[in-house]
């Protein structure tokens, strides 16, 4: 899993090569969850079930219904990851800044700011010294 | 039915009977969403746990959840869990018309208290006008409710609605009627 592969599903997997049309459709089923719900008829669970069981459209559901519902809730409660991308422990005030006040792509500038930051951590004369 | 729930006596086999009788007693859910849940090995007993914690058992008044458990299955457009009745909160008194209520104009309606009416713009907000809850929006609820009562009614809110999103897409509604 990579960033560039992250982003893709999100913004372009409707035209992607990167994904199986399994793939698609779960991807599709996640964006109509949350932004278009009253499309996710009859007919697209018989899309799904070319694809998937049952019990795996229950699984997918369930999970993104669970997201939809909290990441609203996470949202207002205005807190950010205890990791930077680049894998440290920071402080609220400094993920603030790495990831920005509103989700984009971590290839957005976040791993470019965790290494920056990192970088203004370092002591001086740099990592060794 | 998107999905048809699994047999009632497979749902037994598969060790839901304490989710079916919570479902019996508590009448939210009832148990056909157990039983849809059921096509994936644990997720009822798991989903259901968390549902029922979060609604029946805590520290905010259980009739407060009911009706905002009310309000975002409407929001929701989801006709299952909004025809769904707590039968605990109904025989603690709560009524149809003080569930409206809560659906309605609860900003001038005296017959809630201001620690209520938070918690119904808290749970109207979060999926309307989430830039709304802000730290301002927050610091209002602390006057009414602990951290911890917010966080029972935050995450109460958030699985609710999530299930009810899901639960609207299966097309499913209440397996009885509102006398039973």
């Amino acid at each position: 899993m990579t960033e560039e592969l992250i982003d893709e599903g999100i913004d372009h997997y409707r035209d992607s090569p990167a994904f199986t049309e399994s793939e698609k459709i779960a991807l599709e089923y996640s964006e109509l969850m949350q932004f278009a719900t009253e499309k996710i008829d009859g007919a697209f669970y018989e899309r799904l079930r070319e694809h998937y069981s049952d019990s795996e459209i229950v699984e997918l559901g369930t999970f993104i219904g669970f997201n939809v519902g909290y990441h609203t809730f996470f949202r207002t409660l205005d807190f950010y990851p205890m990791f930077s991308p680049d894998g440290r422990l920071v402080s609220q005030e400094e993920s603030r800044r790495i990831y920005g006040e509103r989700p984009v792509s971590h290839l957005q500038g976040a791993l470019d700011r965790a290494l920056a930051e990192a970088g203004n951590q370092q002591p001086e004369g740099g990592e060794g010294s | 039915m998107i999905i048809e729930p699994i047999d009632h006596d497979l749902a037994l086999q598969q060790g839901l009977g304490d989710v079916l009788s919570t479902c019996e007693e508590l009448g939210v859910s009832d148990d056909l969403f157990p039983r849809i849940l059921g096509h994936a090995p644990g997720y009822a007993e798991a989903i259901h746990d968390a549902m029922y914690r979060a609604h029946a058992l805590g520290n905010v008044d259980h009739k407060l959840k009911e009706i905002i458990r009310i309000q975002l299955a409407r929001a929701a457009q989801d006709p299952y869990f909004a025809g769904l009745r707590s039968k605990q909160a109904l025989a603690a008194g709560l009524d149809e018309q003080r569930i409206d209520a809560g659906s309605g104009d609860f900003e001038n309606d005296p017959q809630f208290s201001a620690a209520e009416k938070w918690a119904l713009r808290y749970s109207y907000l979060m999926y309307q006008e989430p830039e709304k809850i802000d730290r301002a929006f927050y610091e209002e609820g602390k006057a009414h409710f602990t951290e911890a009562q917010i966080m029972e009614l935050g995450g109460m809110i958030a699985l609710h609605y999530g299930m009810q999103v899901f639960m609207r897409t299966l097309q499913g509604h209440p397996s009885n009627d509102p006398e039973g």
